[in-house]
């Protein structure tokens, strides 16, 4: 019974030292190969000698009978030195590709916010001229655009699809210049009773308006009015002269927001 | 026969133990504060290590107690190294979801300024 008890111990202990070989191995080899790579001994030397301490000890231990417990142990201290540098390596790396990502960000960021300005100031310019083109300045009433009567068909209050490239310059100049804000005016010329008239170049002007909105301007921004037949540009004698009656204005506000007062 | 022979075997095991080792108090301070720091950059018992680590001060604890104070000693050694890669491991995945939010930001900044005019 003894012996048996003697021969079992000692296969336990065979098993042990073999256990401990393996564990040796494996400390060993991670040691080596956080030896042996240079960014994780500049990033943390500390714990890449004390692997190897532990190391030491293990393997110093091994010659002793019955050590088995201990050498696993600093074995697997040693391991863990070994996986702390490497994973300090990897933070240490991923912290630098941080920071130079980072810059890079940085940078883009102002090429694009450069970049940006310049197309809002290119566009911005190109459409005050496109707007300017269309628009002039009258007096107390500041800038006014006219779109004729070529953009309605006669009688009618629906803007034809011609005027949508107008309108959408008009859009876009309003969409640059978010403080100013637009009167928009609708004239007939004298044909037709005076109240017809009225109801007509209100709802050409509101034709307009609408239009406006749905393509993104604030209703806030907009004011609409119906002038009839009143404040003709041209006398209704000939057909020139009143097709240059049937009009709609756009009255812009100042830079601040200031309209000039309604008629 | 064989009860006697083992219950031997472990009191010349337990007297060994007594007599090389005193009560390794400073090492379990400083496992548990290693422990700490690895729970407050955000190690959690999902850290495989840190789980090890945590089971480990447990039993190094208990070992102290019934003055096992070898095994309490190698189990809070283990623990605090299981606690420092846990923390070094929690460290190093923070820094990988950095860059993975930074790559995508500076990837969506060159497409947009790719598109520019």
């Amino acid at each position: 019974m003894a012996l048996i008890a003697v021969l079992a111990a000692l296969g336990v202990q065979g098993c042990a030292s073999q256990r401990s070989e393996s564990a040796l191995e494996d400390a060993a080899a991670a040691f080596q190969a956080v030896k042996d790579d240079a960014d994780v001994l500049r990033s943390a030397p500390r714990d890449v000698i004390r692997a190897g301490e532990s190391l030491g000890r293990a393997e110093r231990l091994s010659g002793y009978f019955g050590s088995g417990a201990d050498v696993r142990h600093y074995a697997y201290l040693s391991q863990r030195y070994s996986e702390i540098a490497r994973e300090h390596s990897r933070l240490a790396a991923n912290q630098e590709r941080l920071a130079k990502l980072d810059l890079e960000r940085q940078r883009l960021q102002l090429a694009l916010r450069e970049a940006k300005l310049d197309s809002v100031q290119q566009q911005g310019k190109w459409l005050e001229t496109q707007i300017a083109a269309l628009a002039s300045e009258q007096g107390e009433r500041g800038l006014v655009m006219t779109l004729s009567d070529v953009l309605f068909d006669t009688g009618r209050a629906e803007l034809k699809n011609s005027a949508s490239r107008t309108v959408l310059k008009l859009v876009q100049f309003l969409q640059l210049n978010p403080a100013r804000v637009v009167r928009i005016e609708g004239y007939t010329d004298s044909t037709g009773t005076p109240e017809d008239n009225l109801t007509l170049s209100r709802e050409r002007a509101q034709a307009v308006g609408d239009m406006l909105v749905d393509l993104g301007v604030d209703e806030k921004r907009i004011e609409v009015e119906g002038y009839g037949d009143q404040y003709p540009v041209e006398a209704n004698a000939s057909e020139r002269g009143r097709a240059q009656n049937r009009r709609v204005e756009i009255v812009f506000s100042d830079a601040k927001g200031r309209l000039a007062p309604a008629r | 026969m064989k009860i006697p022979t083992l219950t031997l075997a472990l009191a010349v095991l337990g007297l060994a133990g007594c007599a090389n080792d005193p009560a390794p108090t400073e090492q379990l301070r400083v496992s548990e504060q290693a422990l700490e720091q690895a729970k407050a950059v955000g190690a959690t018992d999902q850290v495989g290590e840190f789980k090890l680590a945590e089971d480990k001060l447990e039993r190094a604890r208990s070992n102290l107690l019934t003055q096992q104070f070898r095994d309490a000693r190698m189990r809070a050694e283990q623990a605090e190294l299981d606690a420092r890669l846990a923390e070094a491991r929690v460290l190093t995945l923070k820094s990988e979801e950095q860059l993975n939010v930074l790559q995508t930001r500076v990837n969506r900044l060159r497409k947009q300024l790719a598109v520019q005019p």
